[in-house]
Parts: C-alpha cells; structure tokens; sequence
C-alpha cells in the first residue's frame, strides 16, 4: 500500500496529462495536416506581444491564415531559459515548415536546436554580433530576419532640430538588454562626434529607474532612451521624474512618445512583426531562401510628436516638424 | 521520440543543478538563494574563457567562480551571522553586475567550433547521441565524485553538521568550516552546471538565474517521492530521475497545447501536488 501511496503524485499526474494528450491526439486525426509555423516567444510584454501580434497580421497579409491553411504553434517561455530549449526542440520534432525566435534568446536557442529548419528572426538588432548568421547581408544558413536597428541618426537629428541649444545629452538605457546597450553606444559615438556631452546611466531592473533618472535628469539638457523593454514599460516612472527638472525625453519606440515622451523618429513594433510574417511568408512559399535574404531594416521611420508635453516643458516645436508629423506620422495632443 | 530522448538529455544535464542544491538544500538544511547568482556566473565565466578557445579551462574557471561565490555566501553567514535567505540573496544581487561585468554585454553567444558539445571526435555520431552519451557522462562523473565524498571523513562530518549542528560540535566537527566547504563546493558544482547549460544551449546570458532555484528544487522534491533508499547514492539516483521526470511532465503540458501564458501554472501545480501528496515517513524528507 505504501508503495503505491508514494507513486500516487506521479501516477496522478502522468495519467491524467496522457488522458489528456490521447484526447487532443484523436480530435486532431479527425484533422487536414497543416503546415506547423513555429513561434517561440521568451516573455510576455507590451513590446514583445507587440511584435507576435505583428507577426500573424503579416502572415495572414500574405494569405497563411492560421486553422486555415496553416497551424501557428506559439510557444512563451516565461523567462525561463531552460524552457526555450525544450519549446525549440518541439518544433524540430512535430517537423514545423518553418520557425519565427522573437528577440535574441529565442532565436540563439531555436538556432542551436536546428540547422535544417529555416528560422526567421523577430527584432534581433544585430544578428551577425548575435552569431546568428554570417553576415548581415548573405547569411548563409538556414537563419535570416528582421532587425530593430532604430534609426539613430535621425533620432539624433531630431533631437538637435528641437533644441538648437542642446550641449548635455543624457542616455538612459538597461544594461541587462543587449540591443538597449549596442544602441547607446552607437548614439554616443554619434552625438560625440557632433561636439555634445554624452552621459550616460544604466539600470540593472526597473526598481532603479526612479533613482537612476532622478540623479541623471538634473545634469542633462534633454534624455535619450533606446529601445528598452525595461524602460518602455516604466515611462510613467520616468517622465514623472523628468517633468520635474523640466527635461524633456526623446525615446526610440513609439508607444513611449504616447506615455510621456517628446518626440522620436521611431519603429513600430507591430510593423517589425509585420515584416517578419511577410519574410515568413515568402519563405514558406518557396520564394525565398534564408541563406540568400539579407537582414531587413525597416527604414521607415514615424515622427511622433506630443505637442501637450512639449507645451508642459515650455518647448516650442519648429513649424515643419509639425507639418510633417501631421501628413506621414503622428501627433499626440 | 527523439523528442522524448531530448528530453531525458536536458534532465540530465539540469540535474547537475540539483546535485548542487542538494547539498545545501537537504545536507546542510541550508536554504541558499545564491544559485540564481552562481548559475549564471559559471554561464557567463565558461562563454568568456571559451571565446579563447580552451575547453577545459573554461569549466574550470566556472566551477572557481561558483566556488569564490558560495565562499561569500558562506563567510557572510557563518562569520558575520546574516541570515541564511539574506546571505543569499546579498551574493546573488551583487552577481549580477559582476555577471555584466564578465559578459561585458546581456547575452554572449559561443560559437559552434569550439564547445564541449562540438567536440571534433563526436562528429560521427548524430546530434542527440551525442548530447546523450555526453550528459550521461558528465552526471555520471558527477554523482561518482559526490557519492565518494559523502562516504568520506568529511562527507560524514558535513552530513553530520547539518542533521545535527549540536551534536556534531560536540563530537568534535569544526561545523562552521564543515558549512562552509560545503556551500563553496555545491556553488561550485552549481556554476559548472551553469557553463555547461550555456554550451549546450550555445549562449550565455545574465538572465539565466531567474528560476533556477526552482528547477533544482523541483528534481529533488519529485525524486525523494520516486526512490527513498537508505544510501546516499539512491538519494542521488533519485534526484536525476526527478530531474528527468520534471522535464518529461514540461514536456506532456507542452504537446498538450495549453495557452503558453499558463505553462508557469501548470507547474506550480504539479509541484505542489508533489509536496502535498503523503509522505514516506522515513529517510530525509522535508519535515
């Protein structure tokens, strides 16, 4: 009796999920076989849903409607590394047409699980410094994608447009986030060689937002922040902060201009998974190789302006911006 | 299948985690948080010392790293007497900017020439042989060296010291040493594990530690429920299976499909059906 009470967890557990997985398996006989397409998320959040929103919108645009002609299998793995492995691995074995890693740690574990099965990147900033692909314009292997390099140098010029005076930029960025910090530095380097004073500060969690920026806002003529999952979901934190010294924000996304932020030349993550789902699709279709399609760079920026906070931080907008912001971005009032 | 076999791979390989929070877990009734820090810490040193290509001083670097970091743990807890969770969890905070540090970036990728699962004299067998028949080897080698040292002098003096502080200080057993030979070498062991996980999964990254306590914990609290012999090498069987087992039940929640934003749900509650489920009333169970 003892014995068996001991396996009874297992023998709980065990039955019931095969119970359940022999149930899931006759529904599924009595189905066509569609095409699998793969998509492995690391973690929830705004950004990153954003993008797997995106992702199905572009596929569909391409005509791959999921249940219809193909089965999109969205796996999350809840910031749990050891479970990207085994969600990779998954799609390997049900023999998936194709796979999507959104960000860096879903592509680097589903490129280590397969070399065959072509993998298309989500937002992975740089995917040759990344190891993902050879370079960045013949990849070369099974792997290609999309890249959020934002367009830094216009965000840089935006910036200096708006405040003619600018001598002290400050950037804000997490250093636990590889694309946020090869952003900052390419910023620097930019600004620096357009005489400005560049400080900088980085934040190891969202706790030290408040703090990091309270220290860095009063130092500095306006802030710069990358694209920073950590930062773009605190703005309010931030801009709380900021209102106070009167120091206006330019971020890189647009949804952080919406909670806060002056003004940027900014990507769209939805429109960043858009573009992987037509990639995707094109792919799927046989119409491309990923060895021979290079890293695509959305080039398209959006002027995002919110003249409500710029009316709050005494700034005054140049006429054009307005005007442009207007006919082919937006404007927040 | 061969996702079944991929499977069983990875639960080897993570039950090198739970060994090493074995020891302090359940020898030591030392409840250490510093595995969230040293795991990563091992992931990071091991991809660094591996970007200059030397295979072998690449794990033993991380095993030094983890071993320097349970020293602070210990020191803090045994000599300054800060509270075992706060010893903890003091070290890994600090980690984390040493992590950063090492990386000298979030995430570092190691390339494919040159890590241990790449090895040139395995290239003849496929892939999943080959990460088999290697997990199989490093655990073995594990759980050799760990079951020879429990069954010596010092092995009984740190089983001992943790059963029973009192008792083993009066039969002479420097506890406070004891303890903290014990805390460096299963940090050690938990670094190691962390290097060998970033090769197996080709990168390391600073975010690696979030969960970890939670994985080795789960081997070792499903493995006592599997197989509770009165040898310590069965208590170490135990806990690869559990490791095994852990994995194989990820596995059927995945094929199940769930909505993936539950996955963490579903395994909260296996484990608490685990835990709450009767309990032997012998051997070294949770009380």
């Amino acid at each position: 009796m003892s014995k068996l009470k001991r396996f009874l967890p297992l023998i709980l557990i065990f039955g019931s999920l095969l119970t359940l997985l022999g149930i899931k398996k006759i529904k599924e006989a009595h189905q066509p076989d569609l095409p699998t397409v793969g998509i492995l998320q690391p973690l929830s959040h705004p950004a990153l849903d954003e993008i797997h929103r995106g992702i199905v919108a572009g596929l569909a645009s391409a005509g791959y409607h999921n249940h219809k002609n193909i089965e999109i299998d969205f796996q999350n793995a809840q910031n749990d590394q050891s479970n990207l492995r085994l969600m990779s691995n998954r799609f390997v074995t049900e023999k998936a047409k194709i796979t999507i890693g959104i960000a860096t740690p879903a592509a680097q574990s589903l490129a280590n699980a397969t070399k065959q099965l072509p993998i298309i990147l989500g937002a992975v900033t740089d995917p040759a410094s990344a190891n993902l692909v050879q370079n960045n314009q013949q990849p070369g292997a099974n792997i290609t994608g999309v890249s959020d390099q934002a367009p830094i140098q216009k965000q840089l010029d935006l910036m200096q447009t708006v405040m003619p005076q600018l001598k002290t930029v400050g950037i804000l960025y997490s250093s636990s986030d590889n694309s946020a910090t090869s952003q900052m530095q390419l910023f620097k380097q930019l600004a620096k060689q357009k005489g400005l004073q560049v400080i900088d500060a980085s934040l190891s969690s969202v706790n030290d937002l408040e703090q990091v920026s309270q220290n860095l806002a009063p130092k500095v003529d306006a802030i710069y922040v990358p694209t920073d999952n950590t930062i773009a979901s605190a703005m309010g934190t931030l801009v709380h902060v900021t209102d106070k010294t009167k120091t206006p924000v330019f971020p890189s996304a647009e949804t952080m201009v919406k909670d806060g932020g002056l003004a940027t030349v900014g990507l769209s993550q939805y429109d960043l998974g858009v573009e992987t789902g037509k990639m995707a699709a094109a792919v799927l279709s046989g119409r491309a190789k990923p060895a021979s399609t290079p890293i695509r760079y959305l080039r398209k920026g959006h002027l995002v302006l919110n003249l409500k906070k710029a009316k709050a931080l005494h700034i005054t907008i140049p006429q054009n911006l307005v005007k442009t912001a207007k006919e082919k971005g937006a404007i927040i009032k | 299948m061969s996702l079944i076999i991929s499977t069983i791979d990875q639960g080897l390989l993570w039950s090198l985690l739970s060994l090493g929070v074995f020891i302090t877990f359940r020898i030591l009734k030392f409840p250490d948080m510093t595995v969230e820090g040293s795991f990563p810490l091992g992931a990071a040193l091991s991809a660094v010392m591996l970007q200059q290509h030397n295979l072998v001083l690449s794990l033993l670097v991380a095993f030094i790293g983890g071993c320097l970091a349970g020293l602070v743990t210990a020191i803090l807890y045994n000599y300054f007497h800060v509270q075992s969770l706060l010893a903890g969890i003091l070290t890994l905070t600090g980690l984390y900017s040493v992590n950063l540090r090492i990386l000298g970036q979030a995430n570092l990728a190691i390339g494919d020439q040159h890590n241990l699962y790449q090895l040139p004299f395995l290239q003849q067998l496929t892939v999943d042989q080959r990460l088999l028949l290697l997990n199989l080897i490093i655990i073995a080698v594990a759980m050799l060296v760990l079951a020879l040292l429990l069954y010596t002098e010092f092995g009984q003096a740190l089983i001992a010291a943790g059963d029973n502080p009192t008792m083993a200080l009066s039969q002479g057993i420097a506890v406070k040493r004891t303890k903290t030979i014990g805390i460096v070498l299963s940090n050690g062991l938990i670094a190691l594990a962390g290097g060998l996980v970033a090769q197996y999964n080709g990168f390391a990254d600073v975010n690696m530690g979030i969960g970890v306590m939670v994985i080795g914990l789960s081997a070792i609290i499903i493995g006592e429920r599997l197989l509770v012999g009165r040898h310590f090498i069965s208590k170490l069987i135990s806990i690869i299976l559990g490791s095994i087992v852990y994995r194989l039940i990820l596995l059927l929640v995945l094929q199940l499909g769930f909505n993936a934003n539950d996955f963490k749900l579903f395994s909260a509650v296996i484990l608490a059906i685990f835990i709450i489920a009767p309990q032997q009333k012998k051997g070294m169970t949770a009380k």
